[in-house]
């Protein structure tokens, strides 16, 4: 169960887009998460569609993770397909009944509706995929760095410590959650059965250990800290150095050109 | 027939994808009642994996765990019995605590296991003694104590349920002499009063030599020895290659036998080479 959370998780491979410059991977991430809104006709959403699927494929990383990620959202999915296939009543009455009404609107509405939420969820995971928590983190810095023009230099860089910080100990805490569970099972804890309350109840054993080592932590890693003279982000320099290439450019290119068929599609069709 | 056996157990990760691994593969043995074994490895050398078999945590992929004669995953409806039956005390285990006082802590176990509150009292009062802690203890937050009582109180915790086999990952790890000697006793004696098998897997050679009656030596997943302290300990060779080592009191024995001093090789404790050597020195040997 636990196992199964991949959200943040890096996926060791070489492929383009393991290469390409993680602020970049960025920029390009959030056009084409506006840009999956913005198609609204059937032929720009195939056009997203495409590009996804050759984001996916570029990736190196195989199908099955991908689907993992979609088996975790499948509930929302099909909550939000049914919800909009009964909520919107425009378009041409295909069944009635009672007071179900399902019209061409509704389907066509869930149709995108849905494929938009998987696009979401696959474009997104191909960032973390291809992109190690530490580039992510340099990379969204370097892309907040303006903000020191207006004085929040300190606030990003602390942003950005929290978010190395916050990733780098998800496998960590992983870990312990498993050890913890093995721990009370072995004294005859039940997580299987039993009603709702009393399965809440049996987490507790698990949540209060698992707090209290997390606090631990939290000050053995200050004080880790500290004693290296880590004072915020003052005149910090980080190890590795990011460098523009000729494939960002292009990458960045042939997404914007995306961007721009998408607007065409919708304008014309 | 002894009453735990191992059978040929092997526990792969990762079964069936590229990554498939054997943690544990082909591993045999056996514990009597009353018996304490001892298991050491390195790191990554399949202990941790072997011991959450023992108490039906892990699935073997092949292989059986006898307990009473009887197959532990025979009906795997049942396994949750032997969580009872197979005490498993994982490292650091004060990690693990949570209630409010120390008493509800050490009555976890027991009220699992379905007890009426009578005999969970009864078993509190009686586990809270046995680890050298007084009834003053009980109504304490076990987040107040220092590390070594915390790390009793979670021992009791798991002698709480009378298992009949009951196993220890790395029991001393991080205490100080005084914690570790206590630690060692609650062992010995909860092994003297109950009659039951102890298995203590540790990196502590010394506690070995004083505790095992028999060790089983694990390296990348297999069986490489299972012998008596001393013959373990003589094969002081073939444990350095395997990245282990022997008591300190035996190479102190071994460099005097270079010196020509004639000692056994079987000498794995203090007291055992005081005696041999004041044998020597009562019959005249070379001993000044």
């Amino acid at each position: 169960m636990i196992k199964d959370l991949t959200i943040g998780q890096f996926y060791p491979a070489k492929s383009l887009l393991h290469r390409l410059d993680p602020r970049f991977k960025i920029i390009i991430l959030i056009l084409l998460l506006v840009f999956i809104f913005i198609a609204d006709n059937f032929l720009s959403l195939a056009l997203t569609v495409a590009f996804v699927l050759t984001v996916l494929l570029l990736s190196k990383v195989p199908l099955s993770m991908y689907l993992k990620n979609l088996k975790i959202i499948l509930p929302i999915l099909i909550f939000t397909m049914l919800l909009n296939l009964f909520y919107i009543t425009d378009g041409t009455v295909l069944f009635e009944y009672w007071i179900i009404k399902i019209t061409t609107g509704g389907i066509s509405r869930s149709i995108f509706m849905s494929a938009r939420v998987v696009l979401l969820i696959i474009i997104s995971a191909s960032l973390t995929y291809t992109t190690t928590p530490n580039d992510l983190t340099t990379a969204i810095e370097k892309l907040l760095s303006p903000l020191k023009f207006i004085g929040l230099g300190g606030a990003v860089h602390t942003m950005s410590m929290m978010m190395t910080i916050a990733l780098r100990f998800i496998p960590t805490l992983v870990e312990e959650t498993e050890k913890i569970i093995n721990a009370q099972k072995a004294r005859g804890a039940d997580f299987e059965s039993g009603k709702l309350m009393q399965r809440i109840k049996a987490i507790i054993p698990i949540l209060i250990p698992l707090l209290i080592s997390s606090v631990r932590r939290a000050y053995d890693l200050a004080e880790a800290m500290e004693s290296r003279c880590y004072n915020g982000g003052k005149n910090k320099t980080s190890m590795k150095q990011l460098h523009i290439k000729a494939g960002d450019i292009i990458s960045l290119c042939v997404s914007l050109l995306f961007c721009a068929s998408v607007i065409v599609l919708n304008l014309y069709f | 027939m002894a009453f735990l056996r191992v059978e040929n157990l092997t526990h792969t990760y990762n079964e069936k994808t590229a990554y498939a691994k054997d943690a544990v593969s082909g591993v045999s043995f056996s514990a009597e009642k009353g018996e304490i074994i001892g298991i050491i490895g390195h790191t990554g050398s399949g202990k941790s994996t072997l011991i959450e078999h023992l108490n039906g945590l892990l699935k073997p992929n092949d292989g059986q765990i006898f307990i009473d004669d009887v197959d532990i995953w025979q009906n795997p409806k049942d396994i949750k019995k032997y969580r009872f039956r197979v005490g498993l005390v994982f490292q650091y285990p004060e990690y693990q605590l949570f209630d409010e006082t120390v008493y509800d802590d050490i009555a976890f176990g027991p009220k699992n296991m379905g007890l009426n509150a009578e005999e969970i009292d009864i078993r509190v009062k009686e586990t809270i003694k046995r680890v050298g802690l007084d009834f003053s203890y009980l109504e304490k937050s076990p987040f107040d104590l220092s590390g070594g009582e915390k790390r009793r109180v979670a021992i009791a915790g798991v002698l709480a349920m009378n298992p009949e086999i009951i196993v220890f990952d790395e029991p001393t790890a991080g205490l100080d002499p005084s914690g570790r000697q206590m630690v060692i006793d609650i062992i010995k004696n909860y092994r003297d009063t109950y009659n039951a098998a102890v298995i203590i897997v540790s990196h502590s050679m010394e506690d070995m030599a004083v505790l095992a009656d028999k060790i089983l030596v694990m390296n990348s997943g297999k069986v490489a020895m299972f012998d008596t302290p001393q013959n373990v300990f003589s094969r002081n060779e073939e444990l350095k290659q395997i990245g282990l080592s022997v008591p300190a009191v035996t190479k102190v024995c071994e460099i005097l036998r270079e010196k020509g001093i004639d000692l056994p090789k079987s000498i794995i404790t203090v007291s055992d080479a005081v005696q041999h050597l004041l044998k020597l020195k009562q019959g005249g040997g070379t001993v000044d």
